[in-house]
């Protein structure tokens, strides 16, 4: 009964029902898009770096993994440090440098990694084979900039004298593989080799040098304490764990968070007012109405109850719409956001976790409740005579 | 000594790109010289006269003893907004011993006299030097800016889906204040007031409305826009102003808000005025 009078109010101003229901769902799918937004940037990193079960990254101290040019010496006798550190299953030593690869159609620039192909966590072998001396893997993209195919011979180099006017850092190479590189985007030119050969293609400035170590730990082990026991050990680098990395991202997109915190409480108070607006509007016409129903012997509660129902029901059929929309918009949003330059394929910035929609839009049904209950309440308690003889005088 | 790594730019001292805001006089330096940024001051505790050693890796025993000779402040620059590190001027010499880096630059800046001046330099670098390649500022600039574009991009998206909700929730606020009106407009019409009068006096006040709703709500954006600004420029520690309430802005919101305004009250008017009034009156 309360529920089908309700409906039948809410049919009655089919219009602005319509309209209550446009704004509650826009206000429902801005709210959705931003708890997308805050909660998807922090999973998605997190799952990113918790790939291939790495849990600490090892930097020259003070600098962030590739941040800045800054290498780690005396890798050999590091890398046997950390793997003295009780807990460590496997030490991943990396060495960051830019390749030429000359041919043809002129020097192709990528970015490319000195890895130990053994315990790498940087790329995923599509095809092929991990490379071995005087081998690489490449990405996609440069394999299309050098038109490389798999088993063909490149001409590398990792360096310029201009004086001499020759490339340095010079090796013939074959491609072995074709990868995708983790941590970049699928248009970055990437190549992958063996530590070795990167170290010595770079003489003596990059001999027996890393950029950072990736340190793989015991599942039963608190990668916090390996972190701390790291630095205790070496005191010229900065390990960092997976946590204080999602920590730094977090702070560096802290713009991204914030915004969204700002406008999924603006979206919220939106919807509560449209409610709260519609509902008491919609009271106010059905004074008389709801006199009668009184004076009828229709109970206080009930008069409440129908009224808070027509505010769940906007908000109800709002945020069912909003979840479309939402979802739609997340879409749109994180299309743009993915043009981010250099943004690993494997970040999303809007992700769409079932928990957290759920809770943004059962918060918006809550508000819907609130929205409802002042204005039927007052209703409820206006003296039930008066009110007749008001409305019958008009 | 320096904890923090430092990321060192190597200067000339007239062409520092940043604001000096302490220095000592140059005849009272002997020893060598850098200029430090202000985080760096601050968090490190360091003074203009502090003697301070450099090294090119942290934990590397022998380094650079250096005088601190000024605090220089950064300039607002978009792409340095979420970047946290400290930054040391040097003369170009320095540095180049200090990282070992022989006569070798990483990259010239060249002042011409412009237009066709830079052209021409361009073309002429490019052809002199094998190895070299110059790029015109604005390539440069386009280059770096992409990541701006992006949230540019997503301001505007982020726009649009706030402009849709904020008008939703106008026409609807408007059509029900019309409607609050409909026993005014009944008596209006008893009265013998004509239709068009009665759709234009609603009009009107939907526009006052509006007008009055917009003028409020750009007062709070000015009052938002402060606190945004305040608020990142602590956290990121910069200059940057983040939100700009311009003219342009100005101009299209309250236009956007009359324009819906007044769309809601005619919508709204010309249903109240097309229902006889005694229906409007209940009856």
């Amino acid at each position: 009964m309360r529920f089908q009078l309700a409906a039948l109010s809410l049919r009655r101003h089919a219009s602005r029902t319509l309209l209550a229901v446009l704004g509650v769902a826009v206000s429902a799918a801005m709210l959705l898009d931003m708890v997308m937004l805050a909660t998807g940037m922090r999973q998605s990193f997190a799952s990113l770096l918790g790939r291939n079960g790495f849990t600490i990254r090892v930097s020259p101290r003070g600098t962030l993994p590739f941040d800045t040019e800054a290498m780690i010496g005396q890798a050999h006798q590091a890398t046997d440090a950390i793997r003295r550190i009780a807990g460590v299953t496997a030490v991943a030593p990396v060495l960051g440098t830019t390749i030429h690869v000359l041919g043809g159609r002129g020097p192709a620039t990528a970015f490319a990694l000195g890895v130990d192909p053994a315990v790498q966590g940087d790329y995923q072998l599509l095809e092929g084979q991990n490379p071995a001396a005087n081998a690489l893997v490449a990405s996609d993209a440069l394999l299309r900039a050098t038109g490389a195919r798999m088993g063909d011979t490149l001409d590398v180099a990792v360096g310029f004298d201009p004086q001499l006017r020759t490339f340095t850092g010079r090796r013939r190479v074959i491609v072995a593989g074709r990868a995708r590189f983790t941590y970049l985007s699928a248009d970055d030119r990437a190549a992958a080799l063996p530590l070795a050969s990167v170290q010595a293609m770079g003489g003596a400035g990059r001999s027996d040098r890393v950029s950072l170590f990736m340190v793989r730990t015991a599942p039963n082990v608190d990668p916090e304490a390996t972190r701390v026991a790291i630095e205790r050990v070496l005191p010229r680098v900065t390990a960092l764990s997976t946590a204080g990395a999602i920590a730094e991202a977090e702070r560096r997109l802290s713009y991204f968070r914030q915004l969204a915190f700002i406008l999924g409480a603006v979206s919220l108070i939106v919807g509560f007012l449209l409610v709260t607006t519609i509902v008491t509007v919609s009271v106010n016409e059905r004074i008389g109405e709801i006199a009668i129903m009184r004076a009828i012997g229709v109970s206080r509660i009930h008069v409440v109850h129908q009224i808070v129902i027509e505010g769940v029901g906007l908000s109800l059929a709002g945020a069912a719409a909003g979840l479309l929309l939402g979802v739609f918009t997340a879409r749109w949003l994180n299309s743009i956001l993915r043009g981010f330059p250099g943004l690993p394929d494997a970040i999303d910035f809007f992700l769409f976790q079932p928990n957290s929609a759920f809770r943004a839009l059962a918060l918006l049904v809550a508000s819907g409740i609130a929205a409802g209950i002042y204005p039927a309440w007052r209703a409820a308690s206006l003296p039930i005579s008066a009110t007749l003889r008001e409305e019958a005088v008009g | 000594m320096l904890a923090p790594l430092v990321m060192a730019l190597a200067l000339t001292p007239d062409a520092l790109c940043a604001q000096r805001i302490d220095s000592i006089p140059p005849w009272r330096v002997a020893v060598r010289t850098v200029a430090i940024d202000e985080r760096l001051a601050v968090d490190a505790g360091l003074r203009v006269g502090d003697m301070v050693v450099l090294a090119a890796e942290p934990g590397r025993a022998s380094g650079d003893t250096v005088r601190i000779s000024a605090i220089v402040r950064r300039r607002a620059d978009p792409s340095e907004v979420a970047r946290s590190e400290y930054r040391i001027r040097m003369h170009l010499g320095g540095l180049q011993d200090l990282i070992g880096y022989g006569d070798r630059v990483d990259r010239y800046a060249i002042a011409t006299a412009g237009g066709v001046a830079a052209d021409s330099a361009l073309r002429r670098i490019n052809a002199l030097a094998f190895g070299f390649h110059a790029y015109p500022s604005r390539e440069i600039a386009v280059e770096t800016s992409k990541t701006f574009v992006v949230v540019s991009r997503f301001h505007r998206a982020i726009g649009m889906i706030t402009i849709v909700a904020s008008a939703t929730f106008l026409l609807c606020i408007m059509l029900l204040k019309v409607d609050e009106r409909r026993r005014d407009v009944a008596a209006m019409r008893l009265m013998g007031i004509s239709r068009a009068t009665v759709v234009r006096a609603v009009m009107l006040e939907s526009s006052f409305v509006a007008l009055l709703g917009s003028l409020f709500g750009v007062g709070l954006g000015f009052v938002v826009s402060a606190f945004v600004n305040a608020h990142y420029q602590g956290v990121y520690r910069t200059p940057l102003r983040f939100a700009i309430i311009t003219p342009g802005t100005v101009t299209y919101s309250v236009l956007l808000s009359l324009v819906l305004g007044i769309g809601a009250g005619a919508l709204a008017a010309r249903r109240l005025s097309r229902t006889p009034p005694l229906t409007l009156f209940g009856r």
